[in-house]
């Protein structure tokens, strides 16, 4: 019974997938990413994992274009964002994205984060806005505290707040750039447990994170990357579990036991 | 006999009050308060500048102002956005015009508007239309400078997040980043208001109708009355004060409550 109510609702989510060829991005005279190939397929869960300026969120980045990359090409759903002429604003209505300073809009509430875009963009009346907004609100559970402007709210509830205003543009994929990283870690909790949620009900999800049991459990695929390259990619059991490169390892071995000291360096 | 540092600090401030206090009894011993009052307070020239110093002089000058602040706020707002732009061309226009106007004294600018643009194009403005473009020009250039600070101000991630949702460029600024921007420089901007309210008493440079009179005008006319003295002055100072101590306060509110949502 549990399996068709959530194979339902795999099924209205339209999912789009990613594909991401000699994806080359560079700041002046920094290469930040060397040439990336990456498949997500619909409805698949993919995530990105590596030190800090491997290139990881600069990827996720690139894929709804807030950065432009210089050579290469990438496909969502339909369309491909790399080409000149593509209608950004067309392609991010199907690319939702949340970010580690969550930003949400000071300036009005729960409610109207959830509600601008869909009035202003997708055209949508109030009312309905509005009945999407809270039903996006409720799936975080936040349906509450509809009303309340952003700084009355806890960081993990942002951050829910912000998913719920992703969701409400009915995205096709959903991009999280470390939505953990900035929060208390009381907080972590909630918000790993409505992107699991997410991902059971079939989202595609390109995850760039640093927690390490969240990856094992929820993704399909996980992505290890350093130095701007992929070096390592598979199955999350696979990677986190059994890694094959000895760069994965070095990484997950300073990761998973942060007070291990490595005499050698 | 060493005091300590709190002693120190008391015996200090008892020796400052007590200078106040002298210079004040001196003062009032010593002026000579006939001469004083005749100068500047003087009763029955201030009964014979109302009601119209309020119904005619003070409602012009709200008038002015208010006139001017519309068109400063229009045009500062689109200065700070020609500022900002990608394209280098209104970015030069914008400092062109903003280093212009606010390095040449607004009494120049009202000589211009009155008599150059007259003379030069023949086309000749009504008083409200000339006080409106001449401080509304001035006032654009200071207006402008705030909001580009107010504007850059407010976090990139905002407009990240607004162009994430599939907002056009025009729309995030207008829906997400410029309603932030006027809630950072509602203090600043208050004080725009109270410098306008003052400068509007050069619109006397352009030779006013007696229903044109503002508070500065009215007051000046007010003393070529016989034995007036400055008394109608000090009435209009007053009303000038009326409009902008509670600006002032205002001001103060807005930036209290900024503080409080930021911390």
């Amino acid at each position: 019974m549990a399996e068709s109510t959530s194979s339902a609702a795999a099924k209205q989510i339209q999912a789009a997938g990613v594909s991401i060829k000699e994806l080359r991005k560079s700041y002046g005279s920094n290469e930040v990413l060397k040439g990336i190939d990456l498949e997500v397929a619909p409805g698949e869960v993919v995530c990105l994992i590596g030190p800090s300026g491997s290139g990881k969120s600069t990827l996720l980045r690139c894929v709804n274009l807030l950065e432009q990359p210089n050579v290469g090409t990438i496909h969502v759903g339909g369309f491909e964002s790399t080409d000149p002429d593509v209608d950004i604003d067309k392609m991010r209505r199907k690319v939702g994205m949340v970010f580690q300073q969550f930003n949400l809009f000071p300036h009005l509430s729960a409610l109207q984060n959830c509600t601008i875009a869909q009035t202003k963009v997708l055209k949508r009346s109030q009312a309905d806005a509005a009945e999407v907004a809270r039903k996006n609100l409720a799936r975080v559970g936040l349906d509450h505290l509809a009303d309340r402007f952003p700084d009355q709210l806890s960081g993990g509830q942002q951050q829910r707040v912000a998913i719920a205003r992703a969701l409400s543009m009915d995205p096709e994929l959903m991009l999280f750039d470390e939505p953990t990283s900035a929060l208390d870690p009381e907080t972590v909790g909630d918000v790993l447990a409505v992107m699991r949620n997410l991902a059971k009900e079939g989202m595609t999800m390109l995850v760039v994170t640093h927690e390490m049991g969240f990856a094992r459990e929820v993704a399909d695929r996980v992505v290890f990357m350093d130095g701007g390259v992929v070096v390592e990619e598979g199955a999350a059991e696979q990677v986190i579990g059994a890694p094959t490169q000895p760069r994965t390892q070095e990484f997950l071995r300073r990761v998973l036991d942060p007070t291990h000291i490595d005499i050698a360096e | 006999m060493a005091m300590t540092v709190r002693q120190r600090a008391r015996v200090s401030r008892s020796v400052q009050y007590g200078l106040l206090a002298l210079a004040v009894v001196l003062f009032i011993l010593f002026a000579d308060w006939a001469s004083i009052g005749k100068a500047f307070f003087n009763w029955d020239s201030a009964v014979k500048q109302f009601p119209e110093i309020i119904t005619l002089a003070l409602k012009n000058t709200l008038i002015y102002t208010a006139l001017s602040f519309v068109v400063g706020l229009s045009g500062g707002l689109l200065l700070a956005l020609m500022k900002l732009s990608s394209v280098a061309v209104w970015r030069w226009i914008a400092t062109l015009y903003i280093e212009f106007f606010r390095g040449v004294p607004a009494l120049l600018v009202f000589i211009a508007f009155g008599f150059g643009i007259p003379t030069a194009f023949g086309v000749r403005f009504d008083i409200y239309v000339t006080v409106m473009l001449a401080l509304g020009m001035v006032a654009a250039a200071y207006i402008a400078e705030t909001l580009r600070a107010g504007l850059q101000a407010v976090p990139k991630g905002q407009l990240e997040a607004a162009r994430s949702l599939g907002m056009p460029h025009w729309r995030a600024m207008v829906s997400i980043v410029i309603p932030q921007a006027f809630k950072i420089v509602l203090p600043p901007l208050t004080n725009e208001v109270i410098l306008l309210t003052k400068d509007s008493s050069l619109v006397y440079l352009l030779g006013l109708a007696a229903s044109q009179y503002e508070l500065t005008k009215f007051g000046r006319d007010g003393i070529t009355q016989p034995n007036a003295g400055l008394t109608p002055l000090v009435i209009a100072g007053a009303c000038y004060l009326i409009i902008t101590v509670p600006l002032g306060i205002l001001a103060r509110r807005f930036e209290s409550r900024t503080a409080k949502t930021k911390g």
